[in-house]
Formats: structure tokens, C-alpha cells, sequence
């Protein structure tokens, strides 16, 4: 204790001695200061050579500094006493990239084809579609007696629906597409709004059998029936519409009719000239993409503006995003006017869209990244499943004591070892189980996903037991004596108190995965690759492998800009999904 | 048996007086139905025996009262009723235990099925982070009852003397209430399933008087339509609210079980007296 050592006497009650605690409370400043000084260094360093800085010119630096930096530091300083505004200039620059986005997207659109992916992983999305959509309504509407999932389905199933439907675009068939919307989706959704808005139970429970029929109806079709609208309007009834729809409906929860109609109308009706006026023309810009881009990403941009100027949420800060935007264009035209020598840049749109190259200005990561975002996609669902199941089981079914109970204790106990193997020899174990003895190929999607997932599996367990664990005991006893059987408990009660501990975990274990380079080399994944992935088992490659590729190569451009951008991107992307799920994480925190 | 009566209206006396009011006694008839009844129940967890030889017919719709010192085996005995001893590893049950004229210890019945019939509220009040609605409709949900739920969320929130006071603010989470709003959710979810005997274990130990006295009042109001089985360690309580009273003592025997009146105005026995006038225990 600190009254050993005697400083001071004074009149009165005396003086405890607080040296020790105010020695450790520095030595402990300085532990974090130095992993935060560290990570800053890697991170400067890195970004200088991305953006190739350091060859940047003195005129360049300062012009940018005075036109971005200056008045980005003066908006932090101006907001600073008003944390609300800071709250709403990050939210409204979250907005901002969005808007951002769908810039690119269309510019992308217009220079890049889509990838197409084969059909068996179309079908898993196809049968996915109509049942975690079905699982997220349900899920959120949370009636007694209702099937769902509450907040996982309403978590999870928003997320797999929002990606099923990606995918199934970069994928399918957009005739397929628009005759399972037709037959399944459409009556579908017809019937469970009958059921909804009469109280028919039954037309409720209709719907995943009506649905997963005419998806089936469809596949079957596809090849008999021969007479098919064009593609834009296939798109515009499968996609543009529903999309309007839904925003729409989502506006004028608040808004009122007249303005939901504008935040559904007119991005589709904008989308539908760009869409037909571009076909008829006979134009490069436009078509059918062009229709999916300003649909998918115009509606969510509109209802998200609705939001802004109507709650009254942001629009001071506002400023933030104009304050860039105008920032960087002025930044341009002066460095244009100037002729001022700009840097090169290696994170550019080409290194993003283009495939790997032999010269180092034209080489790209657009398959590995595809690559790697499909693993995460496989790995997160995997181990999410596979480690919730497990530590269910283990915390909620085992008993604590007998046989079992020895089992059980021998179980964690291989389980936290398992979590300390290195991780060649999960590649060893992939090698061998997944891509020999099962035969799923070496390198391909499938057996890089499972590997991975086994290789983040104990962490996943472990993180989750004890989020469950953490749920308190009167709970599960409440719940108990209401008659609950051990299913229901656990659903209703465990389940939705520990999913933000079980989330935590499972974005800590991704952060892990997605990084692995070792067990890739291992099961044989490439390190480079010239086209994105167009099966789950076909040849690919994942950000890490090329870097690690890039970073052998000979030419010192590659060893420092390249493989500089790569970091950079990979890190990018990584920050992108753990933020996403950590917003997830903390509106189900504060959801339940 | 900290508590002091405080705004409770009835009886505000010490505790043998000779003219202790005690309820409504007087509604105890010979022709009362059994609503549960014990026949030589025996406890065990492991080596140790919690409960012993017990026999007991507690009577329907009345309000029966377990007293006796910590560790007597009185929740013991409440959690035998509806068999939530059954989660516990190492707890085991000799003898009967009847409700509605069947052994809940028979090998055909199902545990989950009879706990349905017999709601229980616990010494912490639990509510389920969920809201007002939810944790009233939660065990019709679990029960699949496809009537009117928002009826029966109001009618079971106004037996349990809570509806005014959450009316407005049934979608805010229950555990953003009191301790003593939320005893009384806790209340109202076990009646909303609407059980034939509800089980109170302490229900009024972790509130203060004023919430207890609330939760008094009402207990005496659920015996109308429930029987109302409640441990206790506050001897004015169960003077108070209670029609029988039973006695456990160290070791988990059933000392005395008579109409409260009796119990705490003449025992039988002398360590009865002891133990309620707090010389022992």
C-alpha cells in the first residue's frame, strides 16, 4: 500500500504517499502511447509510399495542405466544443462517401464488366433469398407465435439478404432472375402482405413454400420458355421497383406521402430514362447497369438526404463532406492552372478495377480483392454457425458434472489448445482433409473458407461461451419457470443477450482471418491471379497472397509502392467490415 | 425480519399480540380443496438431506405462507412443486408431490408442461431485457396463444397493480422500471399464462417497504383467483398476508403447519414460539 513511504509531515491528518500509484499510472500511459506511436508510424509510412508522397513536389504538398488539410483541421477545431456536431459531421460524411460511391460505382459501371460466377453458388443465394428474407421479417416484426429469429435474423438476415442479392446480380442470369422473381419472390411477398394486413396466419406460413416453388418453377422454366422481355426491363421489374418501393415505404413512415413519393420516384424514374434512353440511343453510357447502379444506390441516397434535412440530423454538418468535396476540386484546378507536378499515386482506380500486371503502374488487386471478400463472406457465415452451435451446446446442453461433465471439461480443453496451433498447420490440415481426401481442389474458395474457418473456429467458441456465460442465471431461471423448454431459453433469453459478446468475438476472429497469408500457401491458393474467381471452385488468390507475391518481386516498385497500396487497401477494407460490424454490434446493444 | 410494516394498513402491531389480524382466516372452511399436497417428501442434494419427510395439503386459492430460518428447506420445497429442482445436478427427490391429483414426480409428466400450470416469481425481480409487452406476453409466446396477447397484457399488468403506472410506456424495456415495478412485471408475467398455483420465493426481501407493501396488497387480491404459495422471512408478512402458515426448522422438517392465526397467536409447539418471537433462529 502507498502509506509505506513517508513524505511530508503536516499539521493535521498527515499525507499517504501516492509515488507508487502515480509511477505506475505514467508506466501505463506509457505502454499505450507506445502501441498507438507504433501503429501510427507503420500506418504514415506506408501511406507516404502509396500515395507516393515522397516524390510529391513542395508546391503540391502545400497546395493540398492549404485546400484539405487547413480547413479539415479548422472544422475539427470549430466542432470540437460541440460533440453533437461532431457526431453529425461523421454521420453526414458516412452519407457523404456514399454519395461518393455511387459516383464510382457508375463510373466503374461504364469501364469494367461485371464478373459473372457459376450457377452452384447462384443456386445457394437463390434458396438463401427468399428464406433469410423471409426469416428478417419476421424476425423484426417479433410477433408471439410467429417463426423467426428475432435479432440474429433481423442481424444476420438483413446482411445475407443484402449480399445474397448482390451476388445473385453479379451472377445470375437476369431472365432466371426475373422469372423466380415473378413466380416466387412477387407471390411471395403478395401473400404475406395479405396475411399481414387481414391477420391471416396462414397466408404467412404460406410463404417460404410458395416461394421456394417458384423459385424451382423458375429454374425449370428457364430453358422451355423463349419469349423474354429486354434486359432493362427485366431489371427495372426485378430490381428498380422493389427498391423504389421500399424506400419509398420507408419515408413515408415519417415523411408523409408527397415526399416518400419523391425519395422512391424519382431515382427510379431517373434511372428508367438513363436505362431506355441509353439503350435507344444506341449509347456507350447507360443500359441495364446503368439502371441496377442509380436504382440501387439512388434510393438509399435519397431516403438517407430525406433523413438529413428532415429530422434536422446533420445538416450543419453537412459542412464536413461540402468542405472536402470543394476542397479537393479546388486542390485540382489549382495544381492544373499551375502546372504543378502531381505525385503517382499507386492506390489509383486502375490498381483497384485492373488485374495483377508485370509492370508495376498497371498492376491491380480487383481478383484478389474479389477473392478475399468472398472467403470473408464463406468464413464469416461458417464460423459464425459452426461457433455458435458449439458453444450452445456446450454451455447450454452439457451437464456439469458425471461423465458428461468430464467429457465436457475435456472438450474445452482441446478446444483452447486448439486455439494456440499455429496456423501452417491448419493449412496442413486443409491441405490434407479438404483438398485431398474430399477431394474440394487445391486453392479454390471452398477449401480456403473451411480451412480458415477452422483455423478462427476456437477463438469463435471460446469468445462465445463466454458472452453466454455472462448471461445471468436468474434469467435462465425465469425464463425456466415460465414453462420454456430449453430451446425456447435459449433463443429467446441466452441467445439475444449474449449475440453483441458472440458478435465481438467473430469480428475479432474475421480481422484474424482475413490476414492469414500462411495456411493459403499452404492449401495451394495462387498468389496470382489474372481473373476474379468464377466458381467457388475455380483458381483465385486473396489480398494478402499478392501482396506477399508482390513484395518478392524483384523491382524495387513493386517491393514499396505496390505492395504499399496493397496494405493500404486490405487495410481499408478491413476497417470498412469491422466498422460495419461493430455498428451492427452496438445497435443490437442497444436494440435488446 | 428487518422490515418494519410502514404504510401497510392492517397491521402495524408487533408480532404476538393475542389480537393479531391475520388476513382473512376466516375464509378457511373445511371444504377447501387440495392444491397441492406433499406425501413424505424427502430431499437430498448429494449426501445431504434438505427436506425431510414432509407432508403437506396446501388448500386452493388461498394464501400459504413457508416460514423458517435460512436453510430450513422452505425453497427447497417451493422449487419440488414445480420441479425446478430438476436443473439442479445433484438434487434428489423422494416421495409425492401432488397438483391437481397427480404426482408431478411420475415418469409421464413433463416438467415444462407442469411448470405452464404453476407460474413462480423469484426473491430478485428477473424481467427479461425485453420490453414491458414482451415480458408479459412472454410465456403466451412461448405457449403459441394465437388470442388477443395485447388483451392479455393489459388484463394480467392491472392484476398485478402495474398497468397505470406503465400504460403509456409498454414498448420501453422493463428493466428500465424499479425494483418494485419490476417485481410487480414479474408478477404480471407469471399470471398472464394464466397457472392454476403461483410460487413466490422472498418475492419482497430485495425491496423496500413501501414497494413490499404493494406487492403485500397484491398477493391478497391474486388469492381470489390463484393459490398463492410464498416463502418468507418476514414474520409480519406472513401474519399479515398468509391463511396457513407452515414452520420449517434446521434440518428441513415441517415443525408446525396450521391457520396463521393460530401459528402466531398459540403454536403448538414451543420452538415455534421461539423461532416467531425471535429467540431462536
Amino acid at each position: 500500500m502507498a502509506t509505506d513511504t513517508d513524505t511530508g509531515r503536516v499539521e493535521g491528518f498527515g499525507e499517504v504517499s501516492r509515488v507508487r500509484g502515480i509511477a505506475f499510472e505514467y508506466l501505463s500511459l506509457g505502454a499505450s502511447v507506445f502501441g498507438i506511436f507504433a501503429l501510427a508510424v507503420l500506418l504514415v509510412y506506408v501511406t507516404i509510399d502509396a500515395f507516393d508522397l515522397a516524390n510529391a513536389s513542395p508546391e503540391w504538398l502545400l497546395t493540398y495542405f492549404l485546400t484539405l488539410v487547413v480547413p479539415f483541421l479548422g472544422f475539427c477545431l470549430y466542432s470540437a466544443r460541440d460533440r453533437a456536431l461532431t457526431r453529425r459531421a461523421v454521420t453526414v460524411a458516412g452519407g457523404g462517401l456514399v454519395a461518393v460511391a455511387v459516383v464510382f460505382t457508375l463510373v466503374e459501371t461504364f469501364v469494367g464488366q461485371i464478373p459473372r460466377l457459376n450457377w452452384q453458388l447462384a443456386y445457394l443465394f437463390a434458396v438463401g433469398i427468399p428464406l433469410t428474407g423471409y426469416l428478417t421479417y419476421m424476425g423484426a416484426r417479433g410477433q408471439p407465435g410467429s417463426v423467426g429469429f428475432g435479432l440474429v435474423g433481423r442481424l444476420i438476415g438483413g446482411t445475407a439478404v443484402g449480399l445474397a442479392l448482390t451476388v445473385l446480380f453479379l451472377v445470375f442470369d437476369p431472365r432466371l432472375w426475373f422469372l423466380a422473381y415473378t413466380l416466387g419472390v412477387v407471390p411471395a411477398t403478395l401473400a404475406y402482405g395479405y396475411g399481414y394486413v387481414r391477420e391471416v396466419p396462414t397466408a404467412m406460413t404460406a410463404v417460404i413454400p410458395i416461394g421456394i416453388v417458384g423459385t424451382l418453377g423458375a429454374v425449370l422454366l428457364r430453358p422451355i420458355v423463349d419469349t423474354y422481355p429486354t434486359t432493362v426491363f427485366v431489371y427495372l421489374w426485378t430490381l428498380a421497383i422493389p427498391v423504389a418501393v421500399a424506400g419509398a415505404l420507408v419515408v413515408a413512415a415519417r415523411g408523409g406521402r408527397t415526399t416518400a413519393l419523391a425519395a422512391g420516384g424519382v431515382p427510379l424514374a431517373v434511372a428508367t430514362a438513363v436505362g431506355l434512353g441509353g439503350q435507344l440511343a444506341g449509347l456507350a453510357v447507360g443500359g441495364p447497369n446503368a439502371l441496377v447502379v442509380l436504382a440501387v444506390a439512388g434510393v438509399p441516397t435519397a431516403v438517407y438526404l430525406h433523413r438529413v434535412f428532415d429530422v434536422g440530423e446533420g445538416v450543419i454538418g453537412l459542412g464536413l463532406p461540402v468542405l472536402l468535396a470543394v476542397g479537393a476540386l479546388a486542390g485540382a484546378l489549382v495544381v492544373e492552372t499551375f502546372g504543378i507536378p502531381a505525385p503517382n499515386p499507386w492506390v489509383s482506380e486502375t490498381f483497384l478495377t485492373e488485374a495483377p500486371s508485370r509492370t508495376a503502374s498497371e498492376a491491380g488487386l480487383y481478383p484478389a480483392i474479389v477473392g478475399s471478400v468472398i472467403i470473408i463472406a464463406m468464413v464469416a457465415v461458417l464460423s459464425f454457425v459452426l461457433g455458435v452451435a458449439t458453444s450452445v451446446f456446450l454451455e447450454e446442453y452439457t451437464a456439469d458434472s458425471g461423465v458428461v461433465g468430464a467429457l465436457t471439461r475435456l472438450l474445452q480443453i482441446n478446444i483452447a489448445n486448439l486455439a494456440a496451433i499455429p496456423s501452417v498447420v491448419y493449412g496442413l490440415l486443409g491441405l490434407g482433409l479438404f483438398a485431398n481426401l474430399l477431394g474440394f481442389g487445391f486453392g479454390t474458395a471452398v477449401t480456403v473458407s473451411l480451412t480458415l474457418s477452422l483455423l478462427i473456429l476456437p477463438i469463435t467458441i471460446i469468445s462465445a461461451q463466454e458472452a453466454i456465460r455472462s448471461v445471468p442465471d436468474d434469467l435462465r431461471r425465469g425464463s425456466d419457470a415460465m414453462g420454456a423448454t430449453r430451446w425456447q431459453t435459449t433463443k429467446n433469453i441466452v441467445l439475444p443477450e449474449a449475440f453483441p459478446g458472440i458478435l465481438t468475438g467473430t469480428i475479432l476472429a474475421l480481422g484474424r482471418a482475413i490476414g492469414e497469408t500462411a495456411p493459403l500457401i499452404m492449401v495451394g491458393a495462387a498468389t496470382t491471379v489474372f481473373s476474379p474467381p468464377s466458381s467457388l471452385f475455380s483458381k483465385f488468390s486473396a489480398m494478402p497472397m499478392q501482396i506477399y507475391a508482390w513484395a518478392n518481386f524483384p523491382q524495387a516498385e513493386f517491393r514499396y509502392g505496390v505492395v504499399a497500396a496493397g496494405v493500404i487497401t486490405l487495410l481499408v477494407i478491413l476497417i470498412g467490415m469491422n466498422g460495419t460490424a461493430i455498428l451492427l454490434r452496438n445497435r443490437a446493444e442497444r436494440g435488446s | 425480519m428487518s422490515n418494519t410494516p410502514s404504510s401497510d394498513t392492517r397491521s402495524s402491531e408487533s408480532l404476538i399480540t393475542t389480537d393479531v389480524e391475520t388476513g382473512s382466516n376466516d375464509r378457511i372452511t373445511p371444504s377447501d380443496r387440495t392444491a397441492v399436497a406433499a406425501r413424505d417428501l424427502n430431499v437430498y442434494y448429494g449426501d445431504e438431506q434438505a427436506i425431510d419427510d414432509v407432508s403437506i395439503e396446501i388448500p386452493e386459492k388461498r394464501v400459504t405462507a413457508l416460514i423458517g430460518p435460512s436453510g430450513c428447506g422452505k425453497s427447497t420445497f417451493l422449487r419440488c412443486i414445480n420441479r425446478m429442482n430438476d436443473m439442479i445436478d445433484v438434487c434428489r427427490v423422494d416421495g409425492d408431490v401432488e397438483f391437481g391429483g397427480k404426482n408431478v414426480y411420475d415418469d409421464d409428466v413433463d416438467p415444462v408442461a407442469l411448470r405452464r400450470k404453476i407460474g413462480m416469481v423469484f426473491q430478485k425481480p428477473n424481467p427479461f431485457p425485453k420490453s414491458i409487452r414482451d415480458n408479459v406476453a412472454y410465456g403466451l409466446k412461448i405457449q403459441g396463444f394465437d388470442g388477443d396477447v395485447d388483451a392479455r397484457v393489459e388484463e394480467s399488468l392491472k392484476s398485478a397493480a402495474l398497468w397505470d403506472e406503465v400504460k403509456d410506456q409498454l414498448d420501453s424495456s422493463g428493466l428500465d422500471l424499479s425494483g418494485g415495478q419490476q417485481q410487480r412485471l414479474c408478477i404480471a408475467r407469471a399470471i398472464a399464462a394464466d397457472p392454476e398455483v403461483v410460487l413466490m420465493d422472498e418475492p419482497t426481501s430485495a425491496l423496500d417497504p413501501v414497494a413490499a407493501s404493494k406487492i403485500e396488497d397484491l398477493i391478497d387480491d391474486l388469492a381470489e383467483e390463484y393459490t398463492v404459495i410464498i416463502v418468507t422471512h418476514n414474520m409480519q408478512q406472513a401474519a399479515r398476508i398468509s391463511d396457513r402458515t407452515a414452520v420449517f426448522l434446521t434440518g428441513g422438517r415441517l415443525v408446525e403447519y396450521d391457520d396463521t392465526a393460530k401459528i402466531f397467536e398459540d403454536p403448538e409447539e414451543q420452538r415455534v414460539e421461539d423461532y416467531i418471537t425471535g429467540k431462536f433462529g
